[in-house]
């Protein structure tokens, strides 16, 4: 019996294109000036790639072209997704960033710190302790 | 005109976008100790589905794996998104098998 080595090509696909989207929008949002651009190439990349798919006659580029495709299309909605995270303190904002200092100065709730940098404790944590667990790594009392 | 990967693509789209799903609810009931479980499960699943015989199954069996091992790196920090109110926080847990084991792993996150 043959291994059918297109279940490999999807698992790679999927799980780099999530790695990869995850990462690179975490990391794109964080350093653009201005969002549009990012959002508009992925857009683009994420559409020339289903249409690779679409019309190669080779299975492998067609599911790895496909799948990429599609994770590329979500990480555009998610680059927007991701200053919105940043406004509501969610994900750490970058004062170096001119469009997160923007964000700093209209949201309060808006942070430098990164309140996901940290272990799980098992509790709920209220506000004062998520800033020290994530700055002195020290818990409650 | 080849229907294949795009249908794929979209299947995957499906599974991926059922991955927040159940990763929410997983860790809130389950805890994130469960990720070697999951893991487990994902890469158990994607060796399973080298064996299909169909194309359709085999992409779709490799998706699902690759889906499983990416939400098993994304329930520590789901953990931490509940204990911080972003998400229903429940504290009592259904503990895995060896939790105080697992406990002294650190768990990974991409």
């Amino acid at each position: 019996m043959s291994l059918n080595l297109i279940a490999l090509t999807a698992a790679l696909s999927a799980f780099l294109g999530i790695w990869w989207g995850h990462v690179g929008v975490r990391v794109i949002e964080r350093h653009s000036p201005r969002l549009w651009p990012a959002v508009l190439l992925t857009l683009l990349l994420g559409l020339a790639l289903e249409l690779w798919a679409a019309t190669t006659d080779n299975k492998h580029i067609a599911v790895a072209a496909g799948i990429i495709g599609v994770t590329l299309l979500w990480d555009a909605f998610e680059l927007v997704r991701q200053e919105n995270r940043v406004k509501h303190g969610h994900a750490p904002a970058n004062p170096d960033n001119p469009r997160h200092a923007r964000i700093l100065k209209a949201h309060s709730s808006a942070t430098t710190l990164d309140l996901l940098d940290r272990e799980p404790v098992g509790r709920r944590v209220n506000a004062e302790e998520a800033v020290r667990l994530v700055t002195t790594g020290e818990e409650a009392s | 005109m080849n229907g294949f990967g795009l249908a794929i693509g979209l299947a995957t789209f499906l599974i991926i976008g059922l991955g927040f799903v159940w990763v929410i609810r997983g860790e809130r009931y389950f805890g994130f100790l469960w990720w070697p479980y999951v893991m487990g499960l994902g890469v158990f699943v994607i060796l399973g589905s080298l064996f299909f015989a169909s194309d359709w199954l085999a992409a779709l069996g490799g998706a699902i794996g690759a889906s499983l091992v990416w939400g098993a790196t994304e329930l520590k920090e789901q953990a931490i998104r509940a204990e911080l109110g972003w998400f229903p926080f429940k504290a009592k847990k259904i503990e895995p098998p060896f939790a105080d084991k697992i406990r002294t792993w650190k768990a990974p996150h991409l």
